[in-house]
């Protein structure tokens, strides 16, 4: 029996959200006529979806208008990898994979069969991996370096007041962006370093800011900021990060 | 003859981006409203729109086709903002461990632009705070039938759940937030 009533809960509710169909509604306006707690229940549910009808979230329309936004979406897209790039990167790492293979397979065999003189190819499979590798970091370390540059343009140019107390800004979004962004400088340090040497003096200096940043509190008062903005601006940041991504993607 | 959805995402899956404009000028005032009715803040809402449209070009290649477009985004968009309001939630967490309760003067307090904030008035605090404190499916079920008038069906379908779940999910919503807002003049 209660089970049974429950379904009909369900449908005093679903009547009070204007989702029924007609012979739905009619049934449940029927069971309502006779059921004074479900009647109850049916006018304390349409108070309350009228009090969301007061809700300013209905008609509320974006604050920029659409070619901002359509601007700010091709930004973005400019910022993530490109597609092809991934698909470069998962044929690089077939290619790192069938170079390791060309390496331990011959290893492998060796142990078995006596050996032949055929060090060729296996030179050509480390050159490959070499270079590759060489690529990667440098792609991993122009990434890198775009998303610094985000978070440092974010952090410098638009911080917004703190919900809670509006003499400070509130930065937490980009301090646990620096955080992370941290996280990945220390895989780079771990990567081709040939390949990254031009690129040292950039990221030390980004480094520097980044912990600048992530030593903050969320929130913040906004001299703290104008810290951050006038190292940017001593540095010149922005502009060796804009030169350098272009370097490393070449 | 303007072109479809679903040719302007065949363009997109192509790699066309001429193709975003006039697909955002289709569904983006929908899917702020829909971002809006959760996350609360305008700055926010703007970003997971963004997201979603950044989202929908990495992934028109593998829309089916079959798929109403606008539903594809809608579900992309309530993902965006599920995944939007998780974040602020560990980053609040992280950063400025909340009292109990704090969550609705955060949403009240919203002083210097209240023409800005959705929660600047009364209601809409309130409305906030007891939206965020409902389960992610059944705020998902209520925000797509109360902001986006959307039918039961059209809410299973876009959320991938079955019509009973969303059906039950509806009610219980609805129930989770009369006890949250009693007293709420409409």
């Amino acid at each position: 029996m209660k089970l049974f009533h429950e379904r009909w809960r369900i449908a005093v509710s679903l009547l009070a959200a204007g989702a029924l169909d007609n012979s739905d509604r009619d049934a449940t306006f029927a069971h309502i006529e006779a059921c004074e707690a479900c009647r109850r229940e049916h006018a304390e549910s349409v108070t309350l979806l009228e009090a969301f009808a007061r809700d300013p979230v209905h008609g509320a329309e974006p604050e920029i208008p659409t070619t901002f936004l359509v601007s700010r979406v091709q930004a973005r897209l400019d910022a993530v990898v490109p597609s092809s790039l991934w698909r470069w990167r998962w044929t690089a790492a077939a290619l790192v994979l069938a170079a390791s293979l060309a390496v331990v397979v011959p290893a492998v065999v060796s142990r078995f069969v006596p050996a032949a003189p055929t060090t060729v190819p296996v030179a050509m499979g480390e050159d490959s991996l070499r270079r590759l590798e060489r690529n990667m970091a440098r792609a991993q370390a122009a990434r890198y370096l775009d998303q610094a540059q985000d978070v440092l343009v974010t952090m410098a140019a638009a911080p917004r007041d703190c919900d809670h107390d509006k003499a400070r800004v509130d930065v937490g979004a980009e301090v646990l962006r620096s955080r992370e962004l941290l996280t990945r400088r220390a895989l780079l340090v771990e990567m081709d370093q040939d390949g990254l040497a031009s690129a040292r003096p950039v990221l030390e200096d980004v480094e520097h800011v980044l912990r600048e940043v992530a030593s903050l509190r969320s929130c913040v008062r906004a001299g703290d900021v104008e810290r951050v903005r006038r190292d940017l601006e001593q540095r010149r940041l922005l502009m060796k990060i804009r030169l350098m991504s272009r370097e490393l993607e070449g | 003859m303007e072109p479809s959805d679903a040719e302007l995402l065949v363009r997109l899956a192509g790699g066309d981006r001429d193709a975003l404009a006039p697909l955002m000028e289709r569904h983006e005032r929908r899917l702020y409203r829909i971002a809006l009715a959760y996350v609360r803040n305008p700055d926010d809402a703007l970003d997971v729109v963004q997201e979603t449209f950044v989202r929908a070009y990495q992934n028109a290649a593998r829309w089916d086709g079959t798929a109403e477009v606008g539903r594809w985004l809608t579900r992309i968009g309530v993902n965006q903002a599920i995944d939007r309001y998780r974040r602020d939630k560990r980053r609040r967490m992280t950063h400025e461990p909340l009292e109990e309760g704090d969550h609705d003067e955060r949403a009240a307090d919203d002083g210097p632009s209240p023409e800005r904030r959705v929660a600047a008035t009364e209601t809409g605090a309130r409305i906030g705070a007891a939206l965020a404190a409902l389960p992610e499916k059944q705020r998902s079920i209520f925000v797509l039938r109360h902001y986006q008038d959307m039918a039961l069906e059209e809410i299973a379908e876009t959320l991938g759940l079955p019509l009973g779940t969303v059906k039950s999910g509806l009610h219980r919503a609805i129930l989770g937030l009369r006890q949250r807002l009693e007293g709420l003049q409409p």
